[in-house]
């Protein structure tokens, strides 16, 4: 382990970056920032969404984007400064001291350059090797990351290759010159929780066999769980927390931090006890899914995941939770229920009675009975429209209620949301994400379903908010005891919504039943997978996992380039 | 990729049969038949019945407009848009030299515009919202918002008037070699040329500026990556293929302009032709011409697309 | 609204824009009131030189050349308006129908789109005037359907991004009908959109209204018409230069300055794709 206070490889003190409006203002992105990194150290940097932290990471390579500035404060590393330094300067340190794994690694790669290529040029240009000797490395660097056939992948074009597959090439090419300091953006937002841990699991290993530092910059408190020892919390461009992981994660004293804990998934808290199941209100039965691919003359489709074999029973007025990672078809089958595309086979069955696949094909009344949320708040609102507008307008479709009455019962809905009267005639964006979203769970429980589908409600949602916008939810949901089909990634959504779950990976169900059974006793690999993933963070808290050193990182190595 | 681009091959064809099914209804059916349309009202006037419906039955216009398409279509892919009503001669006759003419001219605006175009744009994206950049914007903008014939006419009255450099008017002739027309040609491919440096380096400024505000180029300074090689090895590459289809588009604006500078300075091409023939009302050679420039774009915007899936591997499925 | 009003001011082009375009408005809307002399009135001998008896001298049929310069964009102006109107509108309803629709209606829109986009605009008039007259309201209609093209093409676009909103899909759900989408749900939210390209269609239906009148395909004489002027000045070019150097000014600084504004206001509105180039 590290000695941060001997000699730090980087000290940054008292650093703000801020932006210039066109009025000539500023806005801080990044206020007063200080602390250090030790030599072989990792640091994790957790906040949400604009709270800084990419900006930050950049600051570290001494980049800042167009149109921001450094405004105070200093920032050396290794002794270098970073703040005004020379080119001289960087061109000592980018990408041969410091290196960065940006984001998104499909974007952050030339798209119309073949991956090896890509290597080689920071191989040739950054470390000073000669053709021969640069495609030597770089097989070695695709290798050693854990790509299978480098020789084959060197080949291809990035678009070519798989999410996992990408990031390892962003790595290889960040390791390129053995920098002392690795700073990973975002690094597993873009994978899937298999293949997240098997990255992150790389990330480690490389770490310590190359001694070098280690910033980890995420949203994702299990992610920093798993590699770091540090950890700074940042929330609006300020550093509100600075320490250990265990400390932090156990027994923070910063409300902030605990928001944002108590987002992440623990199965500590008594599971939900809900509505049983009543007789069956929907009835899926062998629904299938897929995209024909087009003609000669027609546009092909963009390709949407395929579902199969889906078999799937709400009752009246329960909550069940569909878990599913992106392209694991749970959107889709979301949308099937709603009418919004039809299904190639199989067959659903609404309140008894066959329901048609296409919205257009169904009544009035079975349109009425069957309403969803979606998952961006600002997007499901019509902009040009307000709050009233979008209330009102399914009232008068659905229930034919005139004007007076229609607004009477939106004042009603908003209230039992915790909104007043006057927001009525605002607009969308005059409204935060929470109050957007709440109002798009007003619209739909204005039509007084019998079935809600929300997608993904809260994941544009700050974790701080999240829970607040599900307690409205559950509100709202008993008093008009509709039932819900809860479409998310989030396993504490779930936990805290829906009694019963069914689990979906490429298209087909791999597990189904009580949530507390499947949670505590997942049966599939791949349930047990992200459950993992999703309760290490808790699980520091509670002293169940050590850190980063954890023998299941190691069995994680294994399947490693799989993906 | 080859199925890609046998599909892009048949589109293009596709269009050219729609488009020239379209111009045989505008010409021939809406508003009357070829004779009609030739004739003014007063010539209509004077002639008699039966000599009238003997024209038509000479000119093959008392067939089905259905029967009528079809001859058509078949004459075009033969190259053969039938007689002129009036001189009676083949209206492919009267066009091939003019055309030739005007693709000489396109060809000699276009291999100035484009590198010139290229370096202007890069240099703006480069330089975004600098002083090199407004001006260039600025000055793109005056650029295709000037007329073609007032630039036309005011070079001339620069260059031909006050100071006499080039004759005002073309001297040379239909046939003339192509070296003869070019020689003669400075002042109009200069007209057309400073409106398509104009419109090209506009679009491939903003190519340019999205970019070099991609994640990639983020990824390459952060690497430390020399800036040439960001920019001209990267960043160019990715600037021009979404600009492609909207250059090729500009094909279309070409053609325009060249058949505005074609009457201004009497060179001898399509333009002269198009005019003559809309005064005279000669519907074949009007169709003749319309086809031979669709032909025209249809190809560039054809080559366009070949060139984005060259470059662009993640159109070769 | 205000600070939208600010940013467009800090913009010099967008502020010249506007300044050049309300004057020739101004002008053109007053033209009737401010005419020294009728200007179809044949009123001297022809090419008479500038002077304080008239302004710029006649024309070559003796005519007020000046009262004829400040009337000549008026039939222009109304013809490009009109048709940019009718290309913005027209063309944004069909692009949003066709993003709406899909299926056979937006294939073959698509390919007419294609079509027509292939058609150099000068020959797409010919053709039609060949046929149905060389008349304004022909001319209008003719101009709108060119300049529609990339109004559909642009609206089209937007469209399928609008699809995906929450807000389209509700009213999907909600069994609204097309039209009712079409105009309830999607048409506000492109309205900015359009507007942009009403602007940017009318300058370019400017600039082809006086390239057709100058061929002959447009306006006819007499319409006072900048156009046709420059035409008509061509023929004594070396002796009388300002005949044509005056109709191309105002030609020239109506659409520049229409393009610095749409420019200006676009950017300030931030609708241009373009964004940053990154750090350093």
């Amino acid at each position: 382990m590290a000695q941060p206070d001997i000699e730090p490889l980087v000290r940054c003190q008292g650093l703000s970056v801020a932006y210039a409006d066109l009025d000539g203002g500023l806005t801080r992105v990044v206020s007063d920032a200080s602390f250090t990194i030790g030599a072989g150290e990792a640091i994790g940097i957790v906040g949400e969404s604009g709270s800084g932290k990419s900006t930050l990471a950049r600051a570290l390579l001494g980049y800042r984007r167009a149109g921001s500035s450094f405004v105070s404060g200093s920032l050396t590393c290794a002794g270098q400064d970073l703040l005004r330094p020379s080119p001289r300067t960087l061109a000592a340190l980018r990408g041969i001291e410091i290196a960065m794994v940006p984001q998104n690694p499909l974007a952050s790669l030339t798209y119309h350059i073949r991956v090896g290529r890509l290597v080689e040029e920071v191989l040739r240009t950054r470390a000073g090797l000669d053709r021969r000797a640069a495609r030597a490395r770089m097989l070695e660097l695709l290798d050693r990351t854990g790509l299978p056939e480098p020789k084959a992948i060197a080949e291809r074009y990035p678009h070519q290759l798989s999410g996992g597959q990408r990031q390892r090439v962003v790595i290889a090419a960040a390791l390129a010159c053995n920098p002392r300091l690795l700073v990973l953006d975002e690094p597993t937002t873009a994978l899937d929780k298999t293949t997240e841990a098997q990255v992150l699991a790389l990330i480690e290993s490389l770490r310590r066999e190359r001694e070098a530092a280690l910033v980890l910059v995420t949203h994702d408190l299990n992610a920093v769980a798993r590699a770091c020892q540090r950890v700074l919390v940042m929330k609006d461009s300020r550093i509100v927390e600075d320490g250990p992981v265990d400390q932090v994660f156990g027994r923070s004293r910063v409300a902030y931090t605990r928001a944002l804990l108590g987002s992440a998934l623990s199965l500590d808290a008594p599971p939900p006890r809900r509505a049983q199941r009543g007789e069956p209100l929907l009835d899926v039965a062998a629904l299938g899914f897929s995209y024909e691919r087009g003609g000669m003359l027609t546009r092909a489709p963009s390709g949407r995941p395929t579902l199969d074999a889906i078999d799937l029973t709400v009752g009246r007025g329960e909550i069940v939770g569909v878990i599913g990672e992106s392209g694991s078809g749970k959107t889709t089958l979301g949308h099937i229920v709603a009418g919004m595309i039809a299904p190639c086979r199989g067959a659903i069955r609404f309140d008894g009675r066959p329901l048609a696949g296409h919205v257009a094909a169904r009544s009035s009344e079975e349109r009425r009975r069957i309403q969803m949320v979606f998952q961006d708040p600002l997007s499901s609102l019509n902009p040009r429209m307000t709050v009233g507008g979008s209330l009102v307008r399914p009232m008068r479709v659905f229930l034919g209620l005139g004007r007076a009455q229609s607004r009477e019962r939106a004042t009603a809905l908003l209230s039992q949301l915790g909104m007043g009267e006057e927001y009525l005639r605002r607009f969308p964006r005059q409204l935060s994400g929470g109050q957007q979203q709440r109002v798009a769970i007003a619209r739909a429980f204005a039509a007084e379903p019998d079935l809600l589908i929300c997608d993904e409600i809260t994941s544009a949602l700050d974790a701080s908010i999240q829970a607040q916008v599900l307690d409205h939810l559950l509100g709202l949901q008993s008093r008009s005891a509709a039932a819900m089909l809860v479409i998310t990634h989030d396993l504490s959504v779930i936990w805290k919504l829906a009694p019963r779950v069914v689990v979906l990976q490429a298209g087909r169900i791999v597990e189904a039943g009580e949530t507390s059974e499947v949670f505590q006793r997942p049966r599939n690999a791949y349930t047990a997978a992200l459950l993992e993933a999703a309760t290490r963070a808790r699980r520091l808290k509670s002293g169940a996992a050590t850190g980063h050193a954890d023998s299941r990182v190691e069995d994680a190595l294994v399947p490693i380039g799989a993906d | 990729m080859i199925v890609a681009v046998a599909r892009r091959i048949a589109l293009s064809l596709l269009t050219l049969v729609l488009l020239a099914i379209f111009v045989f209804v505008a010409t021939e059916i809406m508003p009357g038949d070829a004779l009609d349309v030739t004739l003014s009202a007063d010539e209509l006037a004077m002639i008699p019945p039966e000599r009238l419906a003997q024209m038509k039955r000479e000119l093959g216009l008392d067939r089905p407009a259905a029967e009528r398409l079809v001859a058509f279509l078949a004459g075009t892919v033969q190259l053969d848009f039938g007689l002129t009503i009036i001189s009676r001669t083949p209206a492919a006759d009267i066009i091939a030299y003019p055309l030739r003419n005007s693709v000489l001219l396109a060809g000699a605006v276009l291999a100035a515009a484009i590198p010139l175009a290229l370096a202007l744009g890069v240099a703006a994206a480069y330089r975004y919202r600098r002083a090199l950049d407004n001006a260039v914007s600025a000055g793109a903008i005056i650029g295709y918002s000037v007329p073609e014939f007032v630039i036309a006419t005011v070079l001339v009255i620069l260059f031909a008037v006050l100071w006499p450099l080039f004759p005002a008017t073309i001297t040379a002739a239909t046939r003339d070699p192509a070296h003869v027309l070019l020689a003669a040609a400075p002042l109009p491919v200069a007209t057309v040329l400073i409106g398509s440096i104009a419109y090209l380096a506009r679009i491939l400024r903003v190519g340019m500026i999205e970019a070099l505000a991609s994640d990639f180029v983020e990824r390459l300074r952060l690497t430390g990556v020399p800036e040439w090689r960001v920019l001209l090895l990267h960043a160019l590459p990715a600037g021009v293929i979404p600009s492609l289809t909207a250059m090729a588009l500009y094909a279309a604006s070409l053609v325009s302009g060249i058949v505005v500078v074609e009457l201004v300075f009497a060179y001898p091409g399509l333009g002269q032709e198009l005019v003559r023939a809309v005064t005279r009302r000669e519907v074949h050679v009007i169709q003749a011409i319309a086809l031979s420039s669709a032909v025209v774009v249809v190809g560039l915007n054809l080559v366009a697309d070949l060139a984005i899936l060259l470059l662009d591997p993640r159109t070769r499925r | 609204m205000r600070g939208f009003a600010r940013s467009i001011l800090r913009r010099r082009l967008a502020v010249l824009g506007l300044a050049l375009v309300a004057a020739h408005l101004a002008i053109a809307l007053a033209a009737p009131l401010i005419v020294p002399h009728d200007p179809f009135k044949l009123l001297d001998a022809p090419l008479e030189p500038p002077g304080a008896a008239y302004l710029l001298g006649t024309d070559e049929l003796g005519r007020d050349f000046f009262s004829r310069l400040i009337m000549g964009g008026r039939v222009a102006i109304a013809a490009a308006l009109a048709a940019g109107f009718l290309a913005a509108f027209g063309g944004g309803l069909v692009g949003l129908a066709a993003a709406y629709y899909r299926g056979l209606f937006d294939d073959v829109v698509s390919r007419l789109v294609e079509m027509k986009l292939a058609i150099p605009a000068i020959l797409f008039v010919s053709l039609f005037v060949t046929g149905f007259g060389q008349t304004l309201p022909v001319l209008v209609f003719v101009m709108a359907v060119i300049k529609m093209m990339g109004v559909i093409r642009t609206a089209r676009a937007q469209g399928l991004v609008l699809m995906e909103q929450g807000y389209v899909k509700a009213a999907i759900l909600r069994g609204e009908r097309g039209p009712v989408v079409i105009l309830r749900e999607m048409l506000p939210n492109v309205a900015d959109l359009l507007s942009v390209e009403f602007a940017l269609r009318s300058s370019s239906a400017m600039l082809l209204v006086s390239a057709l009148s100058f061929l002959g395909l447009g306006l006819s004489p007499p319409t006072p018409d900048w156009g046709l002027m420059i035409h008509d000045g061509l023929q004594s070019i070396r002796s009388e230069p300002w005949l044509i150097l005056a109709p191309a000014l105002c030609i020239s600084t109506l659409v520049v300055g229409m393009n610095f504004a749409i420019e200006g206001v676009a950017d300030a509105a931030g609708l241009e794709a373009a964004r940053g180039t990154a750090g350093h």
